[in-house]
């Protein structure tokens, strides 16, 4: 993640560009920070299909705001603020309309060589039951406020460190800490009888 | 026992293998560029209907005071003519058969008249002033 007060904007050009109709230059932007943003939506929606249309939303509000985007902040910075506002929005929605069954949770990545490895050992009799730690730790997640799931997401999973994560999300960074050290406490707390 | 925050990092940093199968990106474009087409589709819609309708009223210059003030009078009276008239009407009684029945006139009524004399009369006799 480019630190704004540090660098320029490696993507001066790109969104010069995409402001005045290219609109390749806008599909390099979705190419280079698609997978970045994708994984911030998935890990704070747990699924697919949600992910895939807030994506779309959050583009397509990123590409009809370019006129707006005044370049204060790097382009990424910018539309990680977007996606983060709009996953929120979209949370607050969907639990009005009755919140995510667990059914739904994606079980793709129980495969991955390093979640066994870390089972293994975390619990070397209990490999069989990787599934399980898949859903405990979604179920988990998925317990954890907005605000906290938010910073777990950006700081555990993605690896935003805490000033630029202050930067996206406005707060200050005692905050951030704040948030991710309770967020840590009720992850414990739920995890504690899976874990021996 | 308790994970350490280090253990529930490490659980979480795994996370971060989820991504997308291979080639999600280019069908995921393929999808925005169809999306805006149809709002542009869907904007220029409405903005055509828009341009016409200010062209058309624009073109109609200094007229368009009289048709919008007879359009106005038209929906007026369109409005009064259609609208319910119930409170206006009186309800009247029940109509009551008129009866025509004849009734016979009493023979001695005609002795009466029998005996008045009709006849013309010159001395005035029927009461006539004099001056």
């Amino acid at each position: 993640m480019p630190d704004d007060s540090l660098q320029p904007d490696p993507d001066v050009d790109l969104v010069a560009r995409a402001r005045n109709g290219d609109t390749r230059a806008f599909d390099a932007l979705i190419h280079k920070y698609g997978e970045k943003l994708y994984g911030l939506v998935y890990n704070m929606t747990s699924h697919k299909e949600d992910t895939h249309d807030l994506l779309q939303d959050i583009f397509a509000k990123a590409y009809h705001s370019l006129p707006r985007f005044r370049g204060q902040s790097s382009f990424y910075t910018w539309i990680y603020q977007i996606a983060v506002n709009m996953t929120l929005n979209f949370l607050k929605k969907r639990k009005r309309r009755g919140g995510l069954s667990l059914n739904e949770l994606d079980a793709s990545f129980q495969d991955d060589p390093a979640l066994v490895d870390a089972s293994h050992l975390a619990n070397p009799e209990k490999q069989s039951k990787l599934h399980e730690l898949q859903k405990r730790l979604n179920e988990a997640m998925l317990s954890l406020s907005e605000a906290h799931r938010t910073v777990v997401t950006m700081f555990d999973i993605q690896g935003i460190p805490h000033a630029e994560i202050a930067r996206i999300l406005k707060v200050s960074e005692g905050t951030v800490r704040s948030r991710l050290h309770y967020a840590h406490l009720h992850l414990q707390s739920k995890l504690q009888d899976y874990w021996e | 026992m308790k994970p350490t925050v280090e253990e529930i990092g490490n659980l979480l940093a795994l996370k971060r293998h989820e991504r997308p199968e291979d080639g999600y990106f280019d069908g995921f474009v393929r999808e925005f560029h169809q999306r805006l087409r149809e709002e542009e589709a869907r904007q220029q819609g409405l903005a055509g209907w828009w341009r016409k309708a200010s062209a058309w009223f624009s073109d109609l210059g200094a007229s368009k005071w009289a048709y919008g003030g007879g359009l106005a009078y038209a929906t007026v009276v369109a409005v009064m003519m259609t609208a319910p008239r119930g409170a206006e009407e009186v309800s009247s009684p029940a109509p009551t058969p008129v009866s025509h029945e004849m009734k016979s006139v009493p023979p001695a009524a005609f002795e009466q008249l029998d005996a008045l004399d009709l006849r013309p009369s010159t001395q005035g006799s029927t009461g006539e002033q004099e001056f």
